[in-house]
């Protein structure tokens, strides 16, 4: 009879520890995956991956998730998409089956994932891709965005450069990424046909981009809007200031990659200049909260070096941006399970729609029924490279009230 | 409870200092608070966890559309709020409100997000930036907090409607002894702010002796300016309470309340059927309770003239600063989240579309019907003929 009650237990507390979702214990697990392009864009795999782990991790230390009179730790599971669609496709279901409440993932193959994952009620999370259409919250209810948008960006940098009264050379390359921000940036420019001297797209992967180059400066650019993949990006600033043409460069955020610094390592003065739009790293409370973040994560997981240094000889870091924002976004899912009292995938997801946290640059993260939008257009800024590190430009509204976040570190 | 507590709180403060001060300074009503909790609309969710910063200041118009049915009963309420930031920052703006569905309003610089019982807005104002919401509201929610009602009724080829101020509601209020002239120095003042459709500002009185609260409650309602108009399927005979007819059209405006009746009734003869009623009412200015007597030009100059009641210049005085109060109360039917900003709201009372609907249906169907009753007829009299001849033929 007692071996039997041992059986028992033992079989117990097996049950208990193969749970997903939850256990008949006092402590259960919440699965989230993360689906980054491990082999196809690992800085942006790692920094995506680390801030989850970040905030499972400070959440697991604390207790965990607390629904009633139980506890839930969350349990974080990595897949590699490499940066294919099919591939995307394929661990969606493995996560999905793994019993994961959501998924975090750059982005890549969400047109083939949402509706998978909207069977089961599994939220999705994009924190990198800023593509128009990826996030509908009418018809892709289950599929949420932190990180700035394409539509945004562009139409920051429209109302940033129009005013300017330069020739806008429209140049994106022939990725996913290149050709979805050209659209927006036509977009965007479309009432403005004046500022616009030329449009081209250029071959992603060709590291020679003078002939483009050229023909941009032929049309009368005075002013370059690159959308494309960073080495498209260092291409183009590597044709332009080798045939001597100091023409200012505009970029997505893919303009701040470290591998475009990496690249031109040998000539940091064509990175100067160079200006970027992303979200916003501080609130208006300060550097302190992203500073905090900052801190907490290179504790963890150390610092994100570049593999550059200033002409002071500092060692440049680049700040974990992706981190934060899915970072952000596990912190909102706790919310809308503690919202929901519920870990039940399709309740928490309703749930998303009805929470806000304060994310890790101190302001407020959170979705509704009309936006899935993490990262609102009007927390685009603008920051300018110089000496391989960069600051928020001064002559836009927004970006010159915020402050300088600290990019090097002593040997 | 709210206005028990606030009594409470006024009759806590006024005894130790009646106690203790012969004369002493005491504060008159207005701006705030208000005497209910709405308007501005509240929902039961999470109560707002932002507003704005001393960086950025918001003023309000509104427009509050509400469809009514054939009875004049409300069957729809939506708002369109816009609100003008000025100054340079970040926003986070939560507006409580019942609301079904928000969309940007014409010419919102950014899009309003939606909640459970909340419109949100957010982002970073530079200088100037306008956030319009066009928020369609819970009729059942958001219906008691109008300011107007309106019941209509026909009676063979009489037509009634009936308006009614339902701002009222009930304060207590403090009496004693005030100073004549300085009475009638914040008069002219409030006169002065209410003229100008101003928010009252914070005044005291001076009171000399105890205070004591009023044996009965006050009744406070907001005046409310009303404009309309109502189009009769066919000519009007009569009307009464109106401009003259104008062909099938009859208009009306009036003010309810500011010491005129809070209630109203039209009545009309002929028309052929239920009108499609539209009217604007807006929370206005208290001008005669704050008229001076005897056709003086200032409530000073008439203490000059004559002796006036100081205990009657003391009850005027709080009685229409507590209807100023209420009427800046309906000037906010969304909140704004600037306590200082201003704020302006329009009523809209309109026949629905499917209230005109159903009246042009139900007027159009006697009308509709005939045609097919007389050729329903004529066929069965050319039916009945032919058996009749027929049966004629073979007798």
């Amino acid at each position: 009879m007692r071996r039997l009650a041992f059986l028992l237990a033992g079989l117990a507390l097996l049950g208990a520890g193969c749970g997903g979702k939850s256990s008949s214990g006092t402590t259960g697990h919440l699965v989230i995956a993360v689906d980054v392009p491990v082999t196809g864009s690992p800085y942006a795999a790692q920094t995506i991956r680390q801030g989850v782990e970040l905030a499972a991790s400070n959440l697991n230390g604390g207790g965990g998730l607390r629904i009633g009179d139980k506890s839930y730790l969350l349990d974080v599971k990595l897949y590699d998409n490499h940066l294919s669609a099919r591939t995307a496709v394929q661990d969606t279901r493995r996560a999905i089956d793994a019993g994961a409440v959501a998924i975090v993932t750059d982005g890549t193959g969400v047109d083939a994932t949402w509706q998978l994952a909207r069977r089961d009620g599994v939220s999705i999370c994009i924190t990198q891709d800023g593509g128009t259409g990826l996030v509908d919250p009418e018809q892709r209810p289950n599929v949420f965005r932190i990180a700035p948008t394409n539509h945004g960006i562009a139409f920051r940098y429209a109302e940033y450069l129009i005013p300017k009264k330069l020739k806008v050379g429209l140049l994106s390359d022939d990725s996913a990424y290149g050709r979805e921000g050209a659209a927006d940036v036509a977009h965007a420019f479309s009432q403005n046909p004046e500022a616009v001297a030329l449009k081209l797209t250029l071959p992603a992967g060709q590291t020679d981009l003078t002939p483009q180059v050229l023909r941009a400066r032929r049309s009368g650019a005075t002013a370059l809007l690159v959308w494309g993949q960073p080495p498209t990006i260092a291409s183009v600033l590597s044709a332009a200031r080798s045939i001597g043409w100091q023409v200012p460069v505009y970029t997505p955020p893919t303009g701040s990659d470290p591998f475009i610094r990496q690249q031109l390592a040998d000539h940091p003065e064509w990175v100067d200049g160079l200006t970027f739009a992303g979200g916003r790293l501080t609130a208006e409370v300060g550097t302190g909260p992203f500073t905090n973040f900052q801190s907490q994560y290179e504790t963890s997981y150390g610092a994100d070096e570049v593999g550059v240094k200033t002409s002071q000889g500092q060692s440049v870091v680049q700040p974990p941006e992706l981190a934060m924002y899915s970072y952000d976004f596990i912190h909102v899912l706790v919310a809308a399970a503690t919202h929901a009292a519920s870990v039940e995938a399709g309740k928490v997801t309703d749930a998303l729609n009805e929470v806000t946290t304060q994310g890790a640059n101190g302001d407020e993260r959170g979705f509704n029924e009309h936006s899935h939008e993490g990262v609102v257009d009007d927390d685009v800024y603008f920051a300018r490279f110089h000496d391989m590190t960069y600051t928020p430009v001064t002559d836009d509204p927004l970006s010159a009230t915020l402050p300088l976040i600290p990019q090097t570190r002593s040997q | 409870m709210r206005r028990a507590l606030i009594a409470a709180a006024a009759a806590a403060l006024l005894a130790p200092a009646a106690a203790l001060a012969d004369v002493q300074q005491v504060l008159l009503p207005g701006p705030t608070p208000f005497p209910t909790p709405s308007p501005p609309l509240q929902t039961v969710g999470a109560p707002p966890w932002a507003n704005l910063t001393f960086k950025i200041h918001a003023s309000s118009d509104q427009r509050v559309r509400a469809g009514v049915d054939a009875s004049g009963r409300v069957v729809s309420v939506r708002a369109l709020q816009r609100l003008h930031l000025t100054g340079t920052g970040d926003y986070l703006i939560v507006v409580s409100a019942p609301v079904l569905d928000v969309r940007p309003g014409p010419g919102s610089e950014s899009e309003p997000g939606q909640r459970r019982g909340q419109i949100l807005w957010s982002g970073f104002a530079s200088k100037h930036r306008l956030l319009a919401a066009d928020a369609s509201l819970r009729a059942a929610a958001a219906s008691p907090y109008l300011p107007l009602r309106l019941e209509a009724r026909r009676d063979g080829d009489r037509y009634v409607l009936t308006l009614t101020n339902v701002t009222r509601t009930s304060q207590v209020a403090f009496q004693g002894t005030g100073k004549p002239a300085e009475l009638a120095a914040l008069l002219d003042r409030t006169r002065r702010d209410s003229l100008a459709h101003r928010r009252l500002r914070p005044a005291y009185v001076t009171i000399e002796g105890l205070i004591a609260k009023r044996t009965q409650k006050t009744s406070v309602a907001a005046p409310l300016r009303v404009e309309g108009k109502l189009r009769f399927p066919a000519a009007v005979k009569e009307a009464i309470n109106t401009e003259r007819p104008e062909g099938r059209m009859v208009r009306f405006a009036f003010v309810l309340g500011d010491e005129r009746p809070l209630t109203q009734r039209i009545e009309v003869t002929g028309g052929g059927g239920d009108p499609r009623l539209r009217l604007e009412a807006r929370p206005d200015s208290v001008v005669r309770g704050l008229t001076p007597p005897g056709g003086a030009p200032t409530w000073v100059a008439a203490a000059a003239r004559q002796r006036l009641d100081p205990d009657a210049l003391l009850t005027r005085l709080i009685d229409t600063r507590m209807e100023l109060v209420r009427a800046d109360q309906f000037q906010s039917f969304l909140g704004n989240p600037d306590q200082l900003g201003s704020d302006r709201t329009v009523y809209v009372y309109a026949t629905s579309a499917a209230a005109a609907r159903a009246t042009a249906g139900s007027s159009g169907g006697s009308g509709g019907n005939g045609p097919l009753m007389a050729l329903l007829a004529v066929g069965g009299t050319l039916l009945a003929a032919g058996a009749a001849l027929v049966a004629w033929a073979h007798s």
